[in-house]
C-alpha cells in the first residue's frame, strides 16, 4: 500500500513537474522577496522556463518596463533604485512582447 | 501546430510581403523616365498601395491576435513605441500619398512625380527602419 501511495506521488509529482515546465516558470533566486537592498546595483538572479508560448521576458521596476532578456538564466543588474519600497518582476512574453500570464514578482526595500 | 503560431507566421507573410511591395515598387517607380508615359507607374503606384494597405492590415491583425489569445495587447515601451509609431505615420502617409498620386499625377510635372516616389521610397525605408527597432526594442 504504502508502495502504492509513493508511485501515486511520484506520478503526481512528475506530472505536476511536466505541466509546470509546459506552461513556463520563472525563479527569482536573489534577492529575496522582501529583503532589503542598496540603491544602486542591485544584482537580480533569475531563471526562466519560456514553455511553448513564451519566447523571452521583459524585467519591470514598479510596473514600468526596463529591459528585454533573452538570456532565460542569468544575473541582471538594476542601475539603481530610490530609497523605498519597489516591485519587480519579470514577466515571460511571446514573440510578439505580448506576456502570456507567467510571471514571478518580489518586493524589495531599497536604502 | 499551434493555431496562435500559424496565425502570426500567415500576419508575417502578409506583412513582408506588404514591406517588399512598398519599397520595390517605390525604388522600382524612381527607375522609370518620368517624362513617358504613366501606365507603368500609375500601376506601380497601385502596387505600393496595396503594400501599405497589408501592412496596416497585417499590423492590426499582430495586435488582435495577442488580444484574443491573452486579453491583451504587445507589452511595448520606449524605444519600440516610437518605432511603432513612425510605422504608423509611414504608412498612413504613403497610403495618403498614393491616393494623390493615382487622383493628381496626371497633372504634375516630371519633377514633381519624381519627388513623390522619393517620400514614397523614404516612408518605406524609415517604415522597414522602424520595424527593425520594434522587434528588438520593446
Amino acid at each position: 500500500m504504502n508502495l502504492l501511495k509513493a508511485l501515486l506521488l511520484t506520478c503526481a509529482l512528475g506530472i505536476s513537474g511536466i505541466a509546470l515546465a509546459a506552461d513556463g516558470s520563472v525563479t527569482i533566486s536573489s534577492p529575496a522577496d522582501g529583503a532589503k537592498v542598496g540603491t544602486s546595483g542591485i544584482n537580480v538572479a533569475y531563471s526562466v522556463v519560456t514553455g511553448p508560448k513564451g519566447d523571452h521576458v521583459h524585467f519591470y521596476v514598479d510596473d514600468k518596463e526596463v529591459k528585454v532578456l533573452h538570456e532565460l538564466k542569468g544575473t541582471y543588474t538594476v542601475d539603481s533604485l530610490k530609497a523605498g519600497a519597489h516591485t519587480l518582476c519579470i514577466k515571460i512574453v511571446d514573440k510578439s512582447h505580448t506576456p502570456i500570464g507567467v510571471e514571478k514578482c518580489i518586493k524589495v526595500t531599497a536604502g | 501546430m499551434d493555431a496562435q503560431d500559424l496565425g502570426y507566421a500567415l500576419t508575417q507573410v502578409v506583412h513582408n510581403l506588404g514591406a517588399v511591395s512598398v519599397t520595390g515598387g517605390a525604388a522600382a517607380a524612381r527607375c522609370l523616365r518620368f517624362s513617358e508615359p504613366q501606365a507603368a507607374q500609375r500601376r506601380l503606384v497601385w502596387l505600393v498601395l496595396a503594400g501599405w494597405a497589408a501592412q496596416g492590415a497585417s499590423g492590426a491583425t499582430f495586435g488582435a491576435i495577442s488580444y484574443a489569445t491573452y486579453g491583451r495587447f504587445p507589452d511595448i515601451h520606449g524605444i519600440a513605441v516610437a518605432a511603432l509609431a513612425l510605422k504608423m505615420v509611414c504608412a498612413a502617409a504613403g497610403f495618403s500619398l498614393g491616393v494623390l498620386y493615382l487622383v493628381r499625377a496626371s497633372g504634375w510635372s516630371a519633377a514633381r512625380r519624381q519627388g513623390a516616389w522619393s517620400a514614397l521610397f523614404g516612408f518605406a525605408l524609415a517604415a522597414l527602419t522602424a520595424a527593425a527597432f520594434l522587434r528588438w526594442f520593446s
